[in-house]
């Protein structure tokens, strides 16, 4: 199916591309595309994994945010409906718009549904599981599957919250093809029989926690079960995800999740984003690099730069320590160590 | 490289050659950083317009980023109340790790400043920190008016007449002329 999208792609460009190196950039965009949109599906799933442990926990913050987001998806389905059956065509035939349109992060929403196709698939997502969840409160037996949507959601949803704002204009048009995308994610379930239990906990406490919610969202049903796609349904677009791909994904959703978790940690905690030195953003292994006492914070790099001159920090003037140095140079080692330092010298002081 | 140093280490004889050749991974990171300065720069710009912090400001020098012209108001209460003070920073290439060059240009008549607009400030010399911006420095030159180091004068005389406030305050005000620009 990739093929396939990829060798389409440049005969619907032809009027647009005038020479041949513009075919071939709307040929490597379509690759680009994907690419992305693989990775924006591992990503989704990945939060099924990660909701999978985490729903019990999380599942009471993350229903404020759900509920405001679903009433924001609400609002907009009435749009969706309209815009459904035009972007189901258009991003089946046109895999390949323009480079420029693939390559926006999150741009025009009625722009073009290629554009939806890559892009959105997260925040779609989302919306899809809304749907799931739903149907499962009101016909629980044979839908269990959705339950498991349900289960992402929340986390799903906190993420997205915390994505700009323009993600959330965009959110409805992408749903056809996710809700297609969803559909062997589905099936994908019966693999993976260990997580479904306490993803079925993790709606279990939702639905009852929330009741209204789900009452709210029965209405939606219908208009969305309707525009999914089935994996064998004929006008279902070809760029979109087969079941053989989704087997794969399970080994790398770990990763993917435990990267997720922190991050949100971090910016409940305030920590600094950025060095206040160089004022670029700190990364993971910045971010837990605490090289002085009197808790000034700074990236790797300014930090080996302030040793090889002045070796004093930034923060109180004075010396970094010299064990610090030293584990230092060992990056990875090198926070966990300072901080058993930085614990010690508490004790022995106090 | 490694080898280089190695070697420099242990034969003192071919120190001059490997100094030389130490010198150019100095400069090649710094060349590299120059982009990082530019950013530090700007976005020290851009704090320090929103931040609106009353009695100082700072801007670039017409295309240089590294040049920038200050200027900033005694504070109120002190002998240097209703005065303006036009101010050069010049920041080096390797900023923030070390200071930039600051200088009065307009004429100012304090213990710490001398008739060339030289300034005596530790913080822009050996207790300079890489935190300090240009925010920092302008609000820490604007309470050293008002607050002079006596101990270690550059201008020895306006140092003794310090004790007499009211006195200084017609010195200050004899000798100001106001920035033109």
């Amino acid at each position: 199916m990739v093929s396939d999208s990829i060798t389409n792609a440049p005969i619907p460009s032809a009027p647009n591309s005038k020479d041949f190196s513009k075919k071939k950039r709307a040929n490597r965009s379509a690759k680009l595309k994907q690419c992305k949109l693989d990775a924006r599906r591992e990503q989704w799933l990945s939060q099924v994994a990660v909701k999978s442990k985490g729903c019990k926990e999380e599942g009471n913050c993350a229903k404020k945010e759900r509920d405001r987001s679903l009433e924001n998806l609400r609002q907009r389905d009435e749009d969706n409906n309209d815009d459904g059956s035009i972007h189901h065509e258009s991003d089946s035939e046109s895999p390949s718009n323009s480079p420029a349109n693939s390559l926006l992060g999150g741009g025009g929403g009625g722009s073009g549904g290629s554009d939806s196709g890559t892009n959105f698939i997260g925040s779609s997502s989302s919306r899809s599981s809304i749907s799931g969840s739903s149907s499962g409160g009101c016909c629980s037996g044979s839908i269990t599957e959705e339950e498991e949507e349900d289960g992402c959601l929340d986390d799903w949803e906190a993420v997205a919250d915390a994505l700009a704002a323009d993600d959330d204009n965009n959110k409805p048009e992408p749903e056809p093809e996710n809700s297609s995308s969803q559909s062997p994610s589905e099936s994908q379930l019966s693999m993976h029989s260990d997580s479904t239990p306490e993803l079925t906990n993790g709606f279990g406490l939702d639905s009852a926690n929330s009741m209204t919610e789900s009452a709210r969202m029965v209405p939606r049903i219908s208009g969305n079960n309707t525009q999914a796609w089935r994996p064998d349904d004929a006008y279902r677009p070809q760029s979109l995800p087969n079941l053989a791909k989704q087997r794969s994904f399970p080994a790398t959703n770990r990763h993917f999740g435990h990267g997720g978790v922190p991050w949100s940690r971090n910016s409940v905690l305030g920590a600094p984003s950025s060095c206040p030195i160089c004022y670029e953003d700190l990364d993971l292994t910045d971010s837990s690099f605490f090289p002085c006492l009197c808790g000034f914070r700074l990236c790797l790099f300014c930090h080996k730069r302030i040793l090889e001159e002045d070796g004093r920090c930034p923060g109180c003037r004075k010396p970094y320590e010299h064990d610090q140095v030293e584990s230092e140079a060992s990056v990875q080692g090198g926070s966990f160590t300072v901080r058993l330092a930085r614990s010690c010298s508490m004790i022995a002081r106090s | 490289m490694a080898t280089v140093n190695g070697y420099q280490g242990n034969t003192p004889v071919a120190a001059p050659a490997g100094t030389a050749a130490s010198r150019q991974p100095v400069n090649a990171p710094k060349i590299v950083d120059s982009q990082s300065v530019l950013r530090r720069l700007q976005s020290e710009l851009m704090a320090l317009m929103m931040s609106g912090d009353c009695g100082i400001s700072a801007f670039p020098e017409e295309d240089n980023i590294f040049s920038w012209k200050g200027t900033i108001q005694g504070i109120k209460d002190t002998v240097f109340e209703g005065t303006e003070y036009k101010l050069s920073l010049s920041f080096p290439n390797d900023y923030p790790f070390n200071p930039p060059t600051v200088k009065f240009e307009t004429g100012c008549f304090h213990p710490n400043v001398d008739t060339c607009g030289n300034l005596c400030l530790d913080i822009l010399k050996e207790n300079w920190s890489s935190a300090y911006d240009v925010r920092t420095i302008l609000l820490s030159i604007q309470s050293v008016l008002g607050e002079p180091n006596i101990s270690s004068p550059l201008n020895s005389q306006a140092a003794q007449l310090w004790s007499n406030q009211e006195e200084y305050r017609q010195v200050v005000l004899k000798l100001y002329k106001p920035p033109s620009a």
